[in-house]
């Protein structure tokens, strides 16, 4: 089991509840990582603005800081209209950037390596673009999927390729997610192992063992960047498909 | 680690081929399903999602305009977006 890298990533059922009307809404690892991860950001963001003052404390800075980053990233993508999804944005960046961040820990279960959990969110971002294309612009949305000065004859064509394209959004904005974080935490894991079983073989295997541990300690920092680099890009696509809501094309 | 830009950008790219080559079987797939055009709706979508797939990875790489980058706010069209 120690040495398994995939091991970490599986699911069990703490408290079971099978069949509700043919679903399993059991309440396993996951759920509870994200309750927590849900529980942790709020209560961060909670405390450190509880009692704030005109000169913000170490830790009120750092939830200003998270709130003026998400802002001007809204800003800049989607104007300042796009301000009315700021909470929408902020919820998502916020439990992204934590559940990546959680996963750090170790024995922690990371909830943004379930595909699952990043379509969830994805599909989520989707949905409320498309239902609020529509209810904003009509039938006029349908726009985003013409492009100009396409002849006529390849329009079918070109309108077919450009519905394909929005509707892969979702599957790519998810599985970049999902694959850098399980990449990431296999990698981790497997250079981790290498130190494991080479220093079982003695003084030269404990010798040879100081560089994968190095490799590790060196992943582990990059893992750090690559769990806020990640929720970033999240927040960053979120703001764009928001903007193609707002504005879609003629 | 340099690295790390490198590979964040190669599975960014890889991401959008993919799905675009994913939705389009799916597409194709549900199609076939319904109407019962098995197996021409599948490869007929397959190759557009392959179209759509390279689509994506042009666009996120900057080579192409995004369709809505023409009246999008601080969007210019050429501009490479994350």
């Amino acid at each position: 089991m120690a040495n398994d890298p995939i091991h970490q990533f599986q699911i069990h059922k703490i408290i079971p509840i099978e069949n509700v009307g043919g679903l399993d809404l059991s309440f396993t690892n996951v759920s509870l990582f994200m309750v927590a991860t849900v529980a942790i950001a709020a209560g961060f963001l909670y405390l450190t603005t509880a009692n704030r003052g005109l000169v913000p404390s170490r830790m009120q800075s750092v939830s200003e800081m998270a709130y003026e980053f998400t802002a001007s990233m809204l800003r800049d993508a989607a104007g300042t209209q796009g301000m009315r999804f700021f909470p929408f944005v902020f919820s998502i960046f916020m439990f992204v950037l934590v559940a990546n961040l959680m996963g750090m820990f170790p024995y922690f279960f990371t909830v943004t390596s379930s595909i699952i959990v990043t379509f969830s969110l994805a599909i989520l971002v989707i949905g409320t673009v498309i239902v609020y294309g529509f209810m904003k612009h009509g039938l006029k949305f349908l726009g985003l999927f013409v492009p100009e000065g396409v002849p006529g004859v390849l329009m079918p064509l070109v309108v077919m390729i450009e519905v394909i394209s929005f509707f892969s959004r979702p599957v790519s904005l998810s599985v970049r997610l999902f694959a850098n974080m399980l990449a990431g935490h296999i990698t981790l894991k497997v250079f981790a192992g290498f130190v494991v079983s080479l220093s079982t073989l003695g003084a030269l295997g404990i010798g040879g063992a100081i560089l994968p541990l190095l490799m590790t300690i060196a992943l582990t920092g990059l893992e750090f960047l690559v769990a806020f680099l990640q929720a970033y890009v999240f927040a960053v696509l979120t703001c764009m498909y928001i903007n193609d809501a707002l504005h879609p094309g003629h | 680690m340099d690295g790390g830009a490198g590979f964040a950008y190669a599975l960014r790219l890889s991401s959008e081929f993919i799905a675009g080559v994913l939705v389009g079987a799916g597409i194709g797939y549900l199609i076939d399903r319904i109407v019962g055009t098995s197996p021409w709706g599948m490869i007929v979508f397959l190759l557009l999602g392959f179209v759509a797939g390279i689509l994506n990875v042009l666009r996120s790489a900057g080579h192409l305009a995004e369709p809505e980058a023409k009246i999008g706010p601080g969007a210019k069209p050429g501009d490479n977006k994350e």
